[in-house]
């Protein structure tokens, strides 16, 4: 419903926007000044066309559509897909779906088969001459049983009257399929059970069902009728084997042949018996398959277009809206169910989508029992303990106490701070967030952090100073160009799987970004703005605040940008190598249970993440450089 | 704006070419396969039997995991996949994936999947020495059901547990390390790693008598089951030919050793903990209404289940006998 709704909104939308934007660029058509920035300001409407387009196309590709306008055509494509996937294995029989008959693929592959095997004998060191001779005879004879199946002359009479009822049951099929009275009805008590056990059945995409496999409509039930009959057509087509006496016959002369030499064969002889043992498989690959005369299948593979032809004419409406609704891909049959194929299985539709993105951000669900993002009461005690180093309490004047002859212990002024430093104490209790994105969010946010605090001073510095540049330059030049998940796995040995690992790993690569750019600001001030400076008597430390550092702002604030990127990059795939908690392990473990949903979410908060980030370091260049890019 | 739409147009038309289905014939088979599990037919992999018995080339690629063989094979560039363990494949079939259980493969006890636990862990005292410690579990494959047997045996609760999630070689290099207090994997050398730093929890025994088994089955796409029928048949015959070599005791063990990238000794000790059962017995005691497999695939569905795959009625459908020879 309200994916329908939403729908006609977006087209509404776009054609709106675009309608609007076309006038706009009449108007300004006459202001005649080229290139000015000015232009590109606003647009508005172009971003709701930008936007709009992009969740169209995810309706449509997802086949939210579909379901939104048609939420029956699932069920009724999932009963045509049985019938093509009964008529599959038949199909593949002849030039319908592939270039050539099955029969003619497999005897040219196998007759190469024989004569590489052939020459490879013949031209084998190890083998004795009287075995060559024996094997290529053994060969030839397996050369000759292909005759024997492909000739009219060869085949039963019991085997065409088969073939002849089954085409006659396929025409048959085809004759009635189009009459409204087929399928036959039902006995009222099993019209009644059928019925019944449809109402019971949940409509498409509702939780746990992906596609209701039980006919509901009247095409439906056609359809479902007809797989039943082909598919029993079918097996017992391939219960049939095209096997004369005279192949039957020849075929024992070689297995006993083969019998008799391998019996005669010494165990150290394992040359030959290799040999002998892969003639005797190409000899069997032929008799399991299904190989007919060129000729012997002609009525049938004609009943088989034919049924073909009056399924898809029959398919009617839901052929429409298979082609249009259903881009990419279709539903299929295995056996009595069906599931999407396409991007219908791996787009996972909007609707879920949201639905599933709601329940994942209860805190009493979340994902792996562990909230997206939430708040936990954590004692202040904690936060003390956390900050302060220990060492504190060791420093102090005095010894920890000692237990005394009555075996208690008395606290003494030392130990009292030991308890605070570690935060063994009580306290009043503080929200702080938690859960998946919060953890990921603050890995990033810390080692981006730590890069800006180490690399924006070392940057400058090495921008002004000859020592620091030629000490530091060939350390940071050989590890930047390193790809940071490089680093990874020796990280996280050295750190760790915890959190230390990982922000340390964004800290590199946060770190390298910084200099960098930090470096490229400092070296890139005007040297009048220095000396101007100078000259009204700025101290060495007021121009590198006053002038330096804002004059590298820019570069610094743009090398954030960069390094955020980056940080979210590393982050996710460092999360899939050892996750307990964070975004990248959500996706990780909903792709082992093929969560499709959850995949998408993930990669949308981290869109959404990476958005918000991004848009403060926008804030904050807009607040700090206003003088940016404007001479 | 006209370029614009036209070059949007164009776009959609092309992403809808490109996603059609494109039907081709088997020129080769694809064959998914683990490193460090070896298997009897690693030495007809290498003297290339399979290729000579299907009459076409076979194509083999090494997967870490068997999840990844079920993308691989949903996405069209898998056939079939050998030895995936059950637990993915239920996985598979629970997420309504398109292929189908052919055979066997392996069963093998806790020796080929296990969970090892630092020094002072044992099975007595495990339950209250894992609370609120951290765990390696490769999850959604076999060592994550049998992590969960595991706990449920010697009693601990998995909930007061952090569970990391690891493939089994950087499960056991966390181990090692002293970061994680147990770490459940699979494959020889991982195993073999994490031992050095502590012990199986249960033993092979123990294991055996909680009832406590791995499965790995073979699976084919449906697709190529309907396509090539005889290919699957003769894949699966060759394999049961060179385990009944490998249970007469006349299989390279140096070949396959190679092969599977692991030294003799361990591929020894490794297939001595494995079982390769014939057709008949898996007809008997395995694949038939309520034999072992069946019961297997319904624990772990139901185990692995979500909300928005939950675990079949009927596991029977994923199962086809057919295949076997006879």
């Amino acid at each position: 419903m309200i994916t329908g709704i939403l729908t006609f909104v977006i087209i509404f939308a776009i054609i709106g926007s675009i309608l609007y934007g076309q006038r706009l660029i009449k108007t300004e058509k006459s202001d005649a000044v080229f290139g000015n920035p000015e232009r590109a300001k606003g647009g508005v409407h172009w971003v709701i066309v930008g936007t709009s387009f992009l969740i169209f196309t995810w309706l449509y590709y997802s086949w939210d559509i579909a379901k939104a306008f048609y939420p029956k055509s699932a069920n009724e494509l999932c009963q045509v897909a049985k019938v093509n996937e009964s008529l599959l294995s038949l199909k593949y029989l002849f030039p319908i779906e592939e270039r050539s008959h099955k029969s003619t693929a497999l005897i040219k592959r196998e007759n190469i088969n024989i004569s590489d095997k052939i020459t490879e004998i013949q031209n084998s060191p190890g083998l004795k001459k009287q075995d060559k001779e024996k094997f290529v005879n053994l060969l030839n004879k397996t050369r000759q049983t292909i005759p024997l199946l492909t000739s009219e002359k060869y085949i039963e009479e019991e085997t065409k009257n088969i073939i002849n009822e089954l085409t006659n049951r396929i025409s048959q099929l085809t004759e009635n399929f189009s009459k409204d009275t087929y399928p036959r009805p039902l006995s009222d008590e099993e019209e009644n059970k059928r019925i019944k056990e449809t109402k019971k059945q949940l409509g498409w995409g509702a939780t746990g069902m992906e596609v209701p496999p039980l006919p509901e409509s009247k095409v439906g039930l056609k359809f479902h009728a007809a797989a039943q009959e082909l598919n029993s057509v079918s097996d017992e087509f391939f219960a049939m084997r095209n096997h004369h006496p005279e192949y039957l016959q020849l075929l024992k002369e070689i297995r006993d042949e083969i019998k008799e030499y391998k019996n005669s064969l010494n165990d150290d002889q394992e040359l030959e018996m290799t040999y002998i043992k892969e003639i005797k498989k190409l000899g069997q690959r032929i008799e399991y398959e299904s190989v007919f005369p060129p000729n012997a299948l002609d009525k049938m593979e004609k009943a088989i277009r034919a049924f073909d032809k009056v399924q898809k004419k029959e398919q009617g409406a839901t052929r429409i809206k298979d082609m249009l609704l259903f881009p990419g891909g279709t539903i299929v049959a295995s056996g009595p169910t069906c599931a999407e194929d396409g991007p219908g299985r791996w787009l996972p539709k909007p609707s879920d989508t949201f639905r599933i993105f709601g329940d994942l951000l209860k805190p009493s669900v979340g994902f792996k029992m562990i909230p997206m993002i939430w708040y936990e009461m954590m004692g202040v005690n904690r936060i003390v303990g956390f900050f302060l180093p220990d060492w504190i309490a060791d420093i102090m004047p005095g010894k920890y106490p000692v237990h005394n002859s009555e075996g208690k212990v008395e606290p003494n002024f030392k130990s009292k701070v030991l308890d605070i430093v570690t935060g063994e104490f009580e306290a009043f209790k503080i929200p702080v967030p938690t859960g998946h994105i919060w953890d990921s969010f603050l890995r990033v946010f810390l080692g981006l952090t730590l890069g800006i605090i180490f690399g924006v001073p070392l940057g400058i510095f090495m921008g002004l100073n000859r020592f620091a540049k030629g000490f530091f330059d060939p350390l940071v030049e050989l590890y930047r160009p390193v790809p940071p998940l490089a680093w990874a796995p020796l990280v996280i040995t050295v750190f760790g799987i915890d959190n230390v690992g990982k922000i340390f790993l964004l800290f590199m690569v946060s770190f390298s970004i910084m200099i960098i750019s930090a470096r490229a600001g400092a070296s890139g001030t005007q040297l009048s703005k220095i000396h101007a400076a100078h000259s009204l008597g700025a101290s060495r430390w007021q121009i590198i605040r006053e002038v330096i550092f804002p004059n590298s702002l820019p570069e610094i604030l743009t090398g954030v940008r960069v390094a955020v990127g980056m940080c979210w990059g590393t982050l996710v795939a460092a999360e899939f190598l050892a996750g307990t908690t964070g975004i990248g392990f959500v996706e990780n473990v909903a792709r082992k249970y093929m969560q499709y949903e959850v995949i998408w979410i993930t990669i949308f908060v981290m869109g959404m993440l990476g958005l918000l980030f991004d848009v403060t370091i926008r804030k904050i260049i807009d607040k700090t450089i206003p003088w940016r890019g404007k001479g | 704006m006209k370029k614009i739409i036209s070059f949007i147009l164009a776009g959609v038309v092309a992403l809808y070419l490109s996603m059609s289905v494109a039907f081709s014939a088997a020129n080769e088979v694809r064959v998914a396969f683990f490193l460090e599990w070896a298997t009897p037919n690693q030495e007809d992999k290498v003297k290339q039997t399979f290729d000579k018995a299907l009459g076409v080339p076979v194509k083999w690629t090494n997967f870490a995991t068997g999840g990844e063989m079920t993308e691989a094979m949903l996405s069209g560039d898998i056939d079939i996949s050998y030895s995936q363990g059950l637990t993915p494949f239920v996985n598979a079939v629970n997420a309504k994936a398109a292929i189908k259980l052919v055979d066997i493969a392996v069963i093998y006890g806790m020796g080929g999947t296990t969970c090892v636990a630092a020094k002072g862990i044992d099975k007595g005292n495990a339950s209250s020495k894992l609370d609120g410690q951290k765990v390696a579990v490769p999850l959604g494959t076999m060592a994550d059901y049998v992590f969960k047997e595991t706990m449920r045996v010697v009693g601990a609760d998995i909930s007061k547990m952090k569970v990391v999630d690891m493939n089994p070689e950087d499960g056991s290099a966390a181990f090692v390390n002293g970061d994680v207090a147990m770490a459940c994997l699979f494959g020889g050398k991982s195993i073999k790693a994490a031992k050095e730093k502590g012990a199986s929890l249960l033993t092979v025994k123990e294991a055996q008598d909680a009832g406590i088994a791995g499965i790995d089955i073979t699976s084919v796409t449906n697709k190529f089951l309907k396509e090539n029928p005889g290919m699957v048949r003769t894949f699966v015959e060759v394999t049961h030919e060179a385990n009944a070599r490998y249970n007469s005791g006349k299989s390279d063990m140096n070949v396959i050793a190679k092969d599977a990238a692991m030294d003799l000794a361990g591929t020894k000790k490794q297939m001595g903990g494995f079982e390769f059962i014939n057709a008949a017995k898996m007809k008997s005691n395995y694949m038939n209404k309520g034999g072992i497999l069946m019961t297997y695939l319904e624990v772990m569905g139901n185990m692995f289940a979500t909300s928005e795959n939950p675990a079949l009625k009927n596991y029977s459908k994923v199962v086809d006998t057919s295949y076997l020879p006879n």
